[in-house]
């Protein structure tokens, strides 16, 4: 008993710890601001306030919900694309050869980069927003297929071939189920950089079409800052952001632990 | 009654080039021929090539030099004709034991012709002869290492190949799963069959005891470069079990090998 509740004292220790921190910085931050006053000046209680409003009507949901949308269509063209082709260029050394260069090439360019190409092309809708985040998360999906696929034990590879069996089996019964960790851990970090290609595109196009009819949490932000100087707000949209990216993160990570039952059994 | 050659070994030499400099020789102009239904163990101090024979067997690796054969027909890459257990066991951690036996008739050429019912059928079967029953649902890391042993043998068995090449199968054990296993793999095997129903096993071991134990012959093998030192009978009756390791015969089988290998692996101790 005595080792049980000392545990349970040691994880109340820990939350408290780990508290600390961010409460004391809000509070710092609340004196400030109440200091300050400004319309330059967020301040918690406001933030509070206005995150409140924001979701009772309903704009905060709906934007969430409209980018959302684009990240998980950009997340689906890019996993379509990057798996099969990382799984490729991982179990041949041809196909590698000629892909790599290109995907090296172009991962330095930074997503917000191709906007302008996606704009002209695509316009300022949707379409163009599901462009830059595709483009976006391909690049860690690529890289973490390609290792995950070159780090396959060899010897499960000899067995396969042993037993006769052909190459394109082998690749969906044994390469990618041996890749899934990595395949994952890409998933994740697309899935992370998606979200942020999302934010910084909508606030570009929002700022292109002068805040025209794009819509999504980044092109709120954007009005926010550009007609209504409502600092509190962008603080809310900002607080989503990251909230967001950590709940999709954790269904992510129960996603994967329900398709690898093996590595916690 | 002579048995047709199942497996040719000729003149076969492998050499691995290590960073360009000298290559090393692994194998050195090895000749054997090993029987249809006969259970042939290889035995030898570490670095005498026992593992890359049984690759060249297995079609995972070539010879320099030299040809190796199965039926007549030169081996030119693995196929299902020629099991392999590997060292390491080579389970699939994703798949559970029923998945893992089940793997090769799912998946490949063994389970051609056997619909779901047959096919479930041969699974249930050779998971019942290799004693896993009760663990179907398990994955190979809740498994013990006699377990996942059992495991492989077992989908090695479901395939049905008319050759087992086995590299080290028991050398993970400890010495009393050892000899359990050691007298369920003659059971497997069949070895009160005749041997003309037997499969043609080709076994590798560094443990000379279980090479006799086992064995119709022993292949004894040296290092540095790996060479076939000789080939002996084991005429020990079968079916064998614990009273054959106490027969006198086994003794001075066991005795006889490892005065063969012995000065070799006193050296290798020693430097």
């Amino acid at each position: 008993m005595t080792s049980v509740s000392a545990t349970r004292d040691a994880a109340w220790k820990r939350w408290v710890i780990g508290l600390a921190l961010p409460l004391l910085l809000l509070a710092v931050w609340q004196i400030v601001g109440t200091t300050l006053q400004g319309p330059r000046m967020p301040v918690p209680t406001k933030v509070v306030a206005a995150a409140g409003i924001m979701i009772a009507s309903g704009d905060l949901p709906m934007a969430i919900l409209q980018s959302l949308g684009r990240v998980f269509a950009g997340f689906m063209v890019a996993a379509i694309i990057a798996i099969p082709l990382g799984l490729a260029m991982g179990q041949s050394r041809a196909v590698e050869r000629n892909v790599d260069p290109l995907v090296e090439t172009f991962r330095p360019v930074a997503a917000i980069a191709i906007l302008p190409l996606a704009i002209l092309w695509l316009g300022t809708g949707t379409a163009a927003a599901v462009m830059i985040v595709a483009y976006a998360a391909f690049f860690p999906l690529i890289v973490n297929t390609v290792a995950g696929a070159k780090n396959v034990n060899p010897t499960l590879l000899h067995a396969a071939a042993t037993m006769g069996i052909s190459r394109l089996t082998t690749i969906r019964t044994v390469v990618v189920p041996a890749a899934l960790p990595s395949i994952f851990v890409g998933l994740r970090i697309a899935l992370a950089v998606g979200w942020t290609a999302i934010v910084a595109a909508e606030l570009a196009v929002g700022a292109k079409a002068g805040g025209g009819g794009s819509g999504g949490i980044g092109q709120m932000m954007f009005i926010f800052y550009a007609y209504s100087i409502e600092l509190n707000r962008i603080i809310v949209c900002m607080i989503a952001v990251g909230l967001i990216a950590l709940v999709l993160d954790r269904m992510l990570r129960a996603l994967m632990r329900a398709s690898m039952p093996w590595e916690h059994a | 009654m002579t048995l047709a050659t199942k497996l040719q070994i000729a003149n076969v030499t492998k050499r691995f080039s290590v960073g360009g400099a000298q290559d090393t020789i692994a194998v050195d102009d090895l000749t054997l021929d090993i029987r249809a239904g006969e259970f042939l163990v290889i035995v030898g101090p570490s670095g005498c090539g026992k593992t890359t024979v049984l690759n060249m067997l297995a079609g995972l690796d070539s010879p320099s030099s030299g040809t190796v054969a199965i039926d007549g027909r030169a081996i030119t890459a693995p196929g299902p004709d020629r099991g392999v257990m590997f060292q390491d066991y080579a389970l699939y951690p994703w798949q559970t034991v029923w998945g893992n036996v089940e793997f090769g008739l799912r998946y490949g050429p063994a389970g051609d012709g056997l619909d779901a019912a047959a096919r479930e059928q041969r699974v249930r079967r050779t998971i019942d002869l290799v004693g896993l029953k009760g663990s179907e649902r398990k994955y190979p890391n809740q498994l013990s290492g006699g377990m996942r042993q059992r495991t492989a043998l077992a989908r090695l068995m479901a395939n049905e190949p008319d050759v087992l090449l086995m590299d080290e199968p028991l050398a993970a054990l400890d010495a009393q799963t050892r000899i359990i296993l050691q007298d369920e793999l003659l059971r497997i095997w069949g070895q009160d069959r005749p041997q003309s129903e037997r499969r043609t096993v080709v076994f590798i071991t560094h443990a000379i005891d279980e090479a006799v134990f086992l064995a119709d012959r022993v292949a004894v093998m040296t290092s540095h470069p790996g060479r076939l030192k000789a080939l002996i009978d084991i005429p020990l009756a079968r079916p064998r079990g614990d009273a054959t390791r106490a027969l006198p015969e086994f003794q001075a089988l066991t005795q006889h090998i490892w005065s063969l290998i012995r000065d070799e692996a006193y050296r290798a101790t020693v430097t």
